[in-house]
């Protein structure tokens, strides 16, 4: 089907651009993985003068183009930016275990840059590659880069899907625009009737979310950590079997409409993938026996704009999704090279499209801030903060173009909406490599 | 002076998200972080009503938030579990092990003391 809002090519999505700054055109959304195509915006005298489609999220990320943008920085100092690439291709060369961390907000052409990198300075020392990912829906990608997970395009979900699960995700808080696009309001191709008859959502999380909400009668509450619980319990009603749960009417009710679901899809989020952990394989069991019955896919709920693609390049050199080593001309992948375990041995942190000082564990952050930190970052956060070197980007999206995966591996390109003198995270990383 | 034992698990909001957006420095950010969302019953046995100051502690840190009672009603009450915004308040909170970052053991007590600041957060990373 046509896109109305684009050209759409084999390489995926392209939005076409405007012809100048204050005047409306078609942008991407670099909010979240959703890569909303379909935004109209327009930038006058540094602030957003119209913004059509955008969701609160985006609207705040959208607005973020205009406050708290970094300097270049060495020791808090303000200098040249070309004197703080040099300055960090120094700490890069010098370190005998560098960290390079991030990449979930960075185009793919970064990321590209992000591994030559890598693989650069793992020539001469051990150089650990991770991102946010890597230790929560990293765990899941793998399993379906690795086809061991049937999955989707939101496309798909949008035209077939009559039954879609959010479990231990909550799109209306993290991806806003998921139901009205995909899962849940729009007449698709099979299914014309939408929710008003066709689609049932249900969510299934620890609280009575604002999605759970909009599921009325199909929220399945669980106890913390109760995932690998009522998974079983799933199995053992979808096979006869009464389950081992307080609500067994309930229960019934689920494992008939899972039943008579012609296309499914289940959007697991951080709830789930957190609370199964080593017990995956109990979701692939899941998923095996309901494809039994129906057809159910899964596209997990991926937060950052290109969280996706670093996985897939990951994954396409090591075979894993995160915590990747390389070394001597190889790269290997292990727990130990997390970055939960490499904040404790690196002695160097590049910091790029992330904020890990914000996110990780306050031992892990602690233990990074002991660290010459380089931060390549559009804007000011605690890591920029703490950072010895601090490099300005511009922002992935509306100031630089590029490409991202979305959540479910459909590739986005999109041009710059805003002029911007900044160098991009690829020609940051470039220029560091040039340095070195 | 009660205290109480909790699961607190970690959770997104869009007003919340936004305002981090725009600035993680800003008093709004602050507000819609550093609050932990309780069941009625555990407000009650905390002696705590909305607004009212608690110091929260796990094994990997402590914080000072605000409470808020939970909107759930008798139906979906939830004693003894709670819930926080992902932020750096919520990241104080959480150990190193990266298998507990949704969820983390932690106990409830009422202070007088002020609500952790953003830049007591940044302190602590160079301590």
């Amino acid at each position: 089907m046509q896109c109305l809002h684009c050209d759409l090519s084999e390489q995926g999505h392209r939005v076409r651009l405007g012809e100048g700054e204050g005047e409306k055109q078609m942008a991407i959304c670099t909010g979240c993985s959703l890569l909303c195509e379909d935004i109209v915006a327009s930038f006058e005298n540094g602030s957003l003068k119209h913004a059509k489609n955008l969701c609160r999220r985006g609207h705040g990320h959208f607005q973020a183009a205009l406050t708290e943008r970094t300097r270049p920085l060495i020791d808090g100092e303000q200098v040249a930016v070309d004197k703080a690439i040099e300055r960090a291709a120094e700490i890069l060369k010098s370190a005998k275990r560098p960290l390079l961390y991030g990449w979930s907000h960075c185009t793919q052409q970064a990321q590209f840059a992000g591994m030559a990198l890598a693989e650069k300075l793992g020539t001469t020392a051990e150089v650990t590659l991770d991102g946010a990912s890597s230790f929560c829906e990293g765990i899941l990608m793998e399993r379906i880069l690795a086809g061991k997970i049937s999955t989707c395009t939101l496309d798909d979900v949008r035209n077939y899907a009559d039954t879609s699960i959010f479990w231990g995700s909550d799109p209306s808080s993290s991806h806003p625009r998921h139901l009205s696009r995909f899962s849940y309001y729009p007449r698709g191709e099979k299914r014309q009737r939408s929710y008003e008859e066709e689609r049932t959502c249900i969510a299934v999380d620890v609280r009575r979310s604002p999605t759970a909400q909009l599921c009325s009668n199909y929220y399945f509450r669980l106890q913390s950590g109760g995932d690998a619980q009522f998974m079983e319990a799933v199995l053992a009603v979808l096979d006869g079997k009464i389950p081992k749960v307080a609500d067994k009417k309930k229960m019934i009710e689920l494992a008939t409409i899972l039943k008579k679901t012609e296309w499914g899809a289940i959007f697991p989020g951080p709830g789930l993938i957190y609370s199964l952990q080593d017990k995956m394989d109990l979701f692939e069991q899941l998923l095996a026996r309901l494809n039994e019955i129906t057809s159910f896919k899964v596209v997990p709920m991926l937060a950052d704009c290109n969280a996706r693609g670093f996985n897939e390049l990951l994954f396409e050199k090591t075979g894993h999704a995160g915590s990747v080593s390389i070394q001597g001309g190889s790269a290997a992948y292990s727990a130990e090279h997390s970055v939960l375990a490499a904040a404790k041995k690196c002695d160097a942190v590049l910091a790029v499209g992330s904020d890990p000082l914000a996110d990780l564990p306050i031992g892990t952050a602690r233990a990074l801030a002991r660290q010459p930190i380089i931060a390549i970052d559009p804007r000011r956060s605690l890591t920029t903060d703490a950072a010895k070197v601090v490099i300005p980007s511009a922002l992935t999206g509306l100031e630089a173009g590029g490409t991202a995966v979305r959540m479910d591996g459909v590739k986005i390109n999109f041009e710059p909406i805003m002029k911007s003198e900044l160098l991009t995270d690829e020609q940051i990383l470039v220029r560091i490599m040039e340095a070195i | 002076m009660a205290e109480i034992e909790v699961a607190l698990v970690a959770v997104r909001d869009i007003f919340q998200d936004e305002a981090g957006r725009k600035s993680l420095f800003s008093e709004e950010y602050r507000i819609l972080s550093a609050l932990i969302t309780l069941d009625k019953q555990d407000m009650a046995g905390l002696a705590v009503k909305d607004g009212d100051k608690l110091l929260v502690k796990s094994e990997a840190g402590s914080i000072v938030v605000a409470a808020r009672a939970s909107k759930d009603d008798a139906k979906e009450a939830h004693p003894g579990l709670a819930f926080m915004c992902i932020s750096p308040w919520y990241s104080q909170l959480v150990p190193d092990d990266g298998c507990e970052r949704i969820s983390v053991e932690a106990t409830l007590a009422p202070t007088t003391a002020s609500v952790t600041a953003i830049a007591e957060i940044q302190a602590r990373m160079k301590s």
